[in-house]
C-alpha cells in the first residue's frame, strides 16, 4: 500500500517538482502563543465555503430557478430527492455558520492587528470576502421562494432603497423592476450561483496566497521576543493537521444540526398576500435592522432611516480602510481606540441583536 | 246703529274670551271658520287626537288662532306659514314629538326619539330631487284625521300597515327612483302568506311589515343591524313564535327558535357567523311566509343541498316517502333542531336513524344495504382518522409531508362526497366513492409512514456517522499528539 504511495508521488514530483512545494511548505511556520485558537477560524471558513460550494452544485441539478417552480422544487428536493433534505440542511446551516465563522475570523484579525503592514491586502480581500458573505446569504434566503423570504427580501430591499442618490436605481435592479417578482429571484439565483462564486473564488485565491507568501501574522507582543523564546509550530503537517481535525468537529456539528433541525420550507410566497406579522432578517442583519427601529423619523433635514444606513455605509467602509488610517498598529504601537472601537462594535452587535431577536 | 251692534258683538266676544280664559280653553278660530266653510281637512281634523289634545291649526300652520279676521289671523305678522312643504312637515311633528316636555303636556306617554330613527332609517335619507327626506312623518299617519295607532283607522294600524307600505313599495315606477333592484311585489307576496292571510280577516296580530322591518328605524336589509338582516332574522321571528301566549290561539309549536339555535345551521350562523347559513325565510318565504308542504320540503332544502335532493329524487326512497306521505328531508334530518350529520345516522344500529324502518327481523335489502353501507363509511373514517394521526406524527418530526397532507383533503372529499352519496341509497354507486376514499387513505397511510421510518432512519444514519467522523477526529488526534511528541523529542 505504502508502496502505491510513493510510486504516485514519484510520479507526479517527477512531472510537477512536489519536492519544492513540500520543502516550501516545510519550512512555513505558524506561531504559537495564547491566541493562537483565533488562527483555524480562517481555516474552518474556508471548510464552510467548500462544503457550500458542494452542497451549492448538488441543489443546482434539482432547483428550478423561477417563481412558479422554485417552491416546488425545493419541496423536491427535501422529499423525493434520496438526501436532498441533508444536502439542503447542511447548506442552510453550513451558510449560518459560515458567516458566524466569517465574523469571529475578522474580529479576531482585527483585535490581533494582523491587518497592519504588509497584509493591507489580506485584509482588504478578507473584508470584500466578507461582505459577499452577507450577499450570499441575502441572495439565498429568497431561493426557496416561501413567504418569509419573499416579504424580507422585500423589506431588504426597501432599506437598499433608501440609500440617497443610488439608493432607487440599486433597488431597482436588484428588483429586476419596481417590486419583488420572479425577476428578483432569477436576478438573485444567477447572484448566488455565479456572480458572487466567481468574484469570491478570485478574492479567496488572492488571500490565500498572499496568507502563504506573508506567512501567518504574528501578534504585536510575539513579534517583540526573541526568536529563541519565540515557540512555532511547522504549517504542514502540524497546523494543517489540527485545521483538518477541528473540519471533522465542525463537520461532526453540522451533521447533528442538519438532522435535529433540518431547514424549514415553510408556506410558498404569494405577491399577493398581507406581509406575516414580525417580519425579520436573517440574524446577521438583524443589529443593523434593529439600530434603525431606534433613529427618529427625522434627524435634522434628512429622514433618520437614511441617516442610519450612511452612517452603517461610513462605519463599513471605515472597518474595510483601517489599514490605512491605523498608522500606530502598523509601527508597531498599541492603539488603544482601535481596541475599544472593535469592543464597541463586538456588544453593539451582540446586543442588537438580541433585541432585534426578542423583539 | 252699526256702531252700537259692533261694541255688543265685541262685548259679547270679550266675555266668551274671558270665559274661556277662565276654563284655560281657547276657541280655535281656525277650525271654527274652516269647519263652518265645510273643509275637509277640518273635518278630518276634527277625529284627529292632536284636535281632542287641544293643539291648533295653528300649531302647525301658523297664524294667529283666536283671530276670527282671517286676514289678520293668516297674516305673516301671525306667524301664518300656509302648508308646510317637504321637510317642513318633519319639523313641525317633531316640535312636539321630539320634545318630552311638550309631550308630557299633553299627557302623552308615546316615545320622543322617533325622529331620530326616522334619521339614520333608510326613510331619512334625501329624496331624488334632493331637496327633502323621502319618506314624512305624514307619509305614514296621514295629515288631519290623525288617530293614535291603536287605533283600527290608523293606516298604521298592524290591518292597515300593509296597504300604508305598499303605496310606495307596491309602485314599480316610484321604487325604480330609489332602488331598482328592490321587488315591488311584497304586498303580493304577502297576501298569499299565513301573516297576509290572517291580516286581511282583520287580525292585527300576525307579522305585518312594520312587525318584521321596524317602523321608525328601518334599515336596509344589508345593514347589518337591519332587523331582517340574516343573522338578525331568526331572533326577529323569535318575537312573536317564541312566545307561547301570544301564539296561544293559533296552536303552534313555539319552540323553534330554540331547537334552530342548537341546530348546524344555527350554530353555523350563529357560532361561525356564516351568512349563507339558512334562518327561518330561507325555508318558509318572507313576505309570503308559510310552513313548506310535505311535497315541498325536499325542494325547499334542495335549494342549497342540490345534489342531495337530486340523488334522493331518483332513489327508492321517494317513492316509499311519497306513498307514506313522510316529509323527505325532515323524516331523517327534523326541521328545526337539524343535526349535523354523521355516520352515527346511517345502519341498523338502534341510534340509526335507518333502523327505524328497516328492522333487523325482516331482512330486507334495504337493511343489508344500510348495514353494509355503514361498514364501508366507518372504514373509511376510521383509516382517515389513522392517516390524519400518521401525518401529524410525522410534520411534528419535522418531515417534509405536505403532498401527503394535501392528499389527505382528497381523502375527507372522498368522505363527503360518500356522505351525499347515501341518498342515492344505491350500495354499488356508495361503494365506488367510498372505494376511492380508501385507496387515496391507503397512498396517504404509505407515504406518512415512510416519512416517519425515513425519520428514524435519519436518527440512526447520524449516530453511525457520529460515529464514523469522531473516530476520524480520533485517529487524527492521536497522530497530531504522536508527530508533536516526536518533534518534540527531535
Amino acid at each position: 500500500m505504502k508502496n502505491i504511495f510513493t510510486k504516485i508521488y514519484n510520479w507526479v514530483d517527477e512531472r510537477v517538482k512536489l519536492e519544492d512545494l513540500v520543502k516550501f511548505m516545510g519550512k512555513k511556520y505558524v506561531p504559537v502563543h495564547r491566541h493562537s485558537i483565533w488562527y483555524y477560524f480562517g481555516g474552518v471558513s474556508l471548510f464552510f465555503f467548500i462544503i457550500q460550494v458542494t452542497t451549492g452544485i448538488l441543489l443546482l441539478f434539482y432547483y428550478k430557478g423561477s417563481s412558479d417552480l422554485a417552491f416546488e422544487s425545493v419541496q423536491f428536493i427535501m422529499s423525493k430527492v434520496q438526501f436532498g433534505w441533508l444536502v439542503r440542511s447542511i447548506h442552510a446551516w453550513a451558510a449560518n455558520l459560515f458567516i458566524l465563522s466569517a465574523f469571529i475570523h475578522m474580529f479576531s484579525v482585527y483585535f490581533e492587528k494582523a491587518y497592519r503592514k504588509p497584509r493591507e491586502i489580506t485584509w482588504v480581500t478578507g473584508m470584500l470576502m466578507f461582505f459577499m458573505c452577507l450577499g450570499f446569504g441575502f441572495s439565498g434566503y429568497l431561493l426557496p421562494w416561501n413567504t418569509l423570504s419573499f416579504f424580507a427580501t422585500k423589506v431588504g430591499t426597501d432599506i437598499a432603497g433608501a440609500v440617497p442618490i443610488i439608493g432607487e436605481p440599486l433597488r431597482t435592479f436588484i428588483r429586476g423592476g419596481d417590486d419583488v417578482s420572479g425577476a428578483t429571484l432569477s436576478r438573485l439565483f444567477g447572484f448566488h450561483v455565479a456572480l458572487f462564486p466567481g468574484i469570491f473564488t478570485i478574492l479567496l485565491a488572492i488571500h490565500l496566497i498572499l496568507i502563504q507568501r506573508q506567512g501567518i501574522s504574528e501578534p504585536m507582543h510575539f513579534e517583540e521576543q526573541h526568536s529563541s523564546e519565540k515557540k512555532t509550530m511547522p504549517f504542514f503537517p502540524n497546523f494543517l493537521l489540527r485545521d483538518l481535525l477541528l473540519w471533522l468537529i465542525v463537520l461532526n456539528v453540522l451533521a447533528i444540526l442538519a438532522v435535529f433541525f433540518p431547514a424549514d420550507l415553510g408556506v410558498k410566497a404569494d405577491p399577493f398576500s398581507s406581509a406575516p406579522a414580525g417580519i425579520k432578517p436573517e440574524w446577521y442583519f438583524l443589529f443593523m435592522f434593529q439600530s434603525l427601529k431606534y433613529f427618529p423619523s427625522h434627524i435634522l433635514f434628512a429622514e433618520g432611516e437614511v441617516v442610519g444606513i450612511l452612517l452603517f455605509g461610513a462605519a463599513g467602509l471605515l472597518w474595510l480602510l483601517i489599514p490605512f488610517w491605523d498608522r500606530k498598529s502598523s509601527r508597531g504601537e498599541q492603539n488603544r481606540f482601535v481596541n475599544y472601537l472593535g469592543i464597541f462594535a463586538v456588544i453593539f452587535i451582540i446586543i442588537l441583536t438580541i433585541l432585534g431577536w426578542r423583539s | 246703529m252699526n256702531k252700537i251692534i259692533l261694541s255688543v258683538m265685541l262685548l259679547i266676544s270679550s266675555f266668551m274670551l274671558a270665559a274661556q280664559d277662565k276654563g284655560k280653553k281657547v276657541v280655535d278660530q281656525c277650525y271654527v271658520c274652516h269647519e263652518s266653510l265645510g273643509s275637509d281637512e277640518a273635518t278630518l281634523f276634527k277625529k284627529d287626537i292632536h284636535f281632542q289634545k287641544g293643539i291648533s291649526c295653528a300649531d302647525c300652520h301658523g297664524g294667529d288662532r283666536q283671530s276670527d279676521d282671517m286676514d289678520k289671523a293668516m297674516s305673516k305678522e301671525a306667524g301664518y306659514k300656509g302648508v308646510p312643504k317637504g321637510n317642513e312637515i318633519t319639523q313641525a311633528c317633531i316640535r312636539c314629538h321630539a320634545s318630552s316636555e311638550m309631550m308630557k303636556k299633553y299627557g302623552s306617554k308615546i316615545p320622543t326619539n322617533q325622529f331620530e330613527l326616522l334619521k339614520g332609517s333608510v326613510h331619512g335619507k334625501l329624496a331624488i330631487d334632493g331637496a327633502e327626506r323621502i319618506v314624512q312623518c305624514i307619509t305614514c299617519h296621514n295629515a288631519h284625521g290623525i288617530v293614535e295607532v291603536t287605533n283600527p283607522n290608523s293606516p298604521v294600524y298592524p290591518t292597515n300597515v300593509p296597504k300604508t307600505c305598499g303605496k310606495c313599495h307596491d309602485n314599480p315606477v316610484y321604487m325604480r327612483s330609489y332602488n331598482p333592484s328592490l321587488p315591488v311585489d311584497q304586498l303580493q307576496k304577502y297576501r298569499t302568506s299565513v301573516h297576509g292571510m290572517r291580516n286581511a280577516k282583520g287580525d292585527p296580530k300576525p307579522a305585518e311589515c312594520a312587525s318584521c322591518h321596524g317602523s321608525h328605524d328601518i334599515k336596509n336589509v344589508k345593514d347589518v343591524r337591519s332587523k331582517v338582516y340574516p343573522t338578525n332574522i331568526p331572533e326577529t321571528c323569535s318575537k312573536c313564535h317564541s312566545d307561547p301566549q301570544y301564539m296561544k290561539e293559533y296552536k303552534i309549536p313555539t319552540n323553534q327558535y330554540a331547537l334552530y339555535k342548537k341546530s348546524v345551521h344555527g350554530v353555523a350562523l350563529f357560532e361561525k357567523h356564516d351568512l349563507s347559513a339558512p334562518v327561518c325565510n330561507s325555508c318558509h318565504g318572507n313576505h309570503g311566509a308559510t310552513p313548506p308542504g310535505v311535497e315541498s320540503i325536499s325542494e325547499v332544502c334542495g335549494t342549497c343541498h342540490a345534489l342531495n335532493a337530486e340523488l334522493f329524487s331518483s332513489s327508492p326512497h321517494k317513492k316509499a316517502f311519497d306513498k307514506q306521505k313522510l316529509p323527505e328531508c325532515e323524516t331523517c334530518h327534523s326541521n328545526h333542531d337539524i343535526e349535523k350529520p354523521t355516520s352515527k345516522f346511517l345502519g341498523v344500529t338502534p341510534d340509526a336513524i335507518c333502523s327505524k324502518c328497516h328492522k333487523p327481523d325482516d331482512k330486507s335489502k334495504g337493511y343489508m344495504v344500510a348495514k353494509e353501507m355503514r361498514l364501508m363509511i366507518d372504514s373509511l373514517a376510521s383509516t382517515e382518522k389513522i392517516d390524519s394521526a400518521l401525518v401529524e406524527e410525522a410534520e411534528q418530526k419535522g418531515m417534509e409531508i405536505n403532498e401527503a397532507k394535501f392528499k389527505l383533503r382528497d381523502a375527507t372529499q372522498a368522505s363527503m362526497e360518500a356522505r351525499t352519496m347515501v341518498h342515492s341509497f344505491d350500495e354499488a354507486k356508495f361503494n365506488e366513492v367510498v372505494n376511492k376514499g380508501l385507496t387515496v387513505t391507503s397512498s396517504v397511510k404509505a407515504d406518512a409512514s415512510a416519512a416517519i421510518h425515513e425519520y428514524y432512519f435519519r436518527r440512526i444514519g447520524l449516530g453511525i456517522s457520529v460515529v464514523i467522523i469522531s473516530f476520524l477526529a480520533l485517529m487524527l488526534y492521536l497522530f497530531i499528539r504522536r508527530i508533536e511528541k516526536k518533534n518534540a523529542n527531535n
